[in-house]
C-alpha cells in the first residue's frame, strides 16, 4: 500500500531541510517528537520526546541527498499495534517552484489495510510544517504536539 | 485564484466528495478504476479530477503505463487548523470541564 502527501510552503529547499533533520526544530511541529541522526546514507534515525517514556519511532537513511530528497526505513514503537506493522519506507522530496517549496512526502511499503494511525499523522505533521516555516509558529490545534 | 479558495470550490461539489471518498476506500485507483466505481461518465470523472488535481486534493502518479490518482487529504488538515479548531476548540473544552464535573459528583 501507499499513501502520498504534498504541501506547498513558503521557505526554501535549505530551511525546509533544517526543519525536517534539526531535532528543535523537527519537535515544534511533529507532535513534539525530536528526530536524532546524523543524516549520512545508510545511519541510524530515532524519534523521542522528553514527554513519551519509550522511543516512539525508528529507522534508517537510506538516501541522503541534502536539501532535496530523503529515503528512510520507518518503523513506529508508539504503541503494540504501531509495532506490529513491521517496517515500511518514508520518502521525503523537496522541489523549489518560483519562491516557495513543494513537500511530497511518499509512505509506501505499507502492508495492505495498514493501520492508519501509521501514516495518518503525516498530514497533521506537514500542516504544522507549513505553519512553523511560514509564521514561527506553532500549531494549538488538541494533539498536534501530543508528545511534548 | 488563492490556494483555500480552490479547496473550498472543490470540496462544493458531490460528485468530488465522491471521488474524494473512493480515493479515501482505495488510495491509488487509475482514471478507469474509477469510473466503474461511480456514476459517473469517463468525462464527468476526468472534469472533476482535474479540478481536485487543481486544488491538490488528488495528486498523480505514473506506475508503468496506468497513471494512479492519490488522495491527498493535507489541505483539508490546512482547513482544519485553520478554520475548525479555532471555533470548536472552545466548545470541545466546555464539554470536557461539564464531564470533569459531573464525575466529580
Amino acid at each position: 500500500m501507499e499513501k502520498v502527501y504534498e504541501i506547498y510552503i513558503k521557505t526554501t529547499p535549505e530551511k525546509l531541510w533544517d526543519a525536517l533533520t534539526n531535532p528543535d526544530l523537527r519537535s515544534k511541529y511533529n507532535f513534539g517528537v525530536r528526530v536524532e541522526s546524523d543524516w549520512t546514507p545508510g545511519s541510524r534515525y530515532e524519534g523521542k520526546s522528553p514527554g513519551a517514556p519509550m522511543l516512539l519511532l525508528e529507522g534508517e537513511n537510506v538516501e541522503v541527498d541534502k536539501p532535496r530528497k530523503l529515503v528512510q526505513t520507518f518503523r513506529a514503537l508508539w504503541s503494540d499495534a504501531a509495532k506490529k506493522e513491521g517496517t515500511s519506507r518514508v520518502t521525503w522530496e523537496i522541489t523549489p517552484i518560483a519562491d516557495s517549496c513543494k513537500l511530497t512526502v511518499t509512505h509506501d511499503q505499507l502492508r495492505d489495510n495498514a493501520s492508519a494511525e501509521l501514516y495518518g499523522g503525516h498530514m497533521m505533521v506537514l500542516s504544522g510544517l507549513k505553519t512553523f516555516l511560514e509564521t514561527g509558529q506553532k500549531l494549538t490545534t488538541p494533539g498536534s504536539l501530543m508528545y511534548t | 485564484m488563492d490556494a483555500m479558495d480552490a479547496v473550498f470550490k472543490a470540496l462544493a461539489d458531490p460528485s468530488r466528495r465522491k471521488l474524494l471518498d473512493a480515493l479515501y476506500k482505495h488510495d491509488g485507483q487509475t482514471l478507469s478504476a474509477l469510473e466503474r466505481r461511480l456514476p459517473m461518465t469517463r468525462f464527468g470523472v476526468m472534469k472533476h479530477l482535474r479540478v481536485l488535481e487543481a486544488a491538490h486534493l488528488v495528486i498523480t502518479r505514473r506506475n508503468g503505463r496506468e497513471k494512479l490518482h492519490f488522495l491527498n487529504a493535507v489541505p483539508i488538515r490546512l482547513i482544519h487548523d485553520r478554520w475548525v479548531s479555532k471555533y470548536s476548540v472552545p466548545f470541545a473544552a466546555a464539554l470536557a470541564e461539564i464531564k470533569h464535573q459531573l464525575e466529580e459528583t
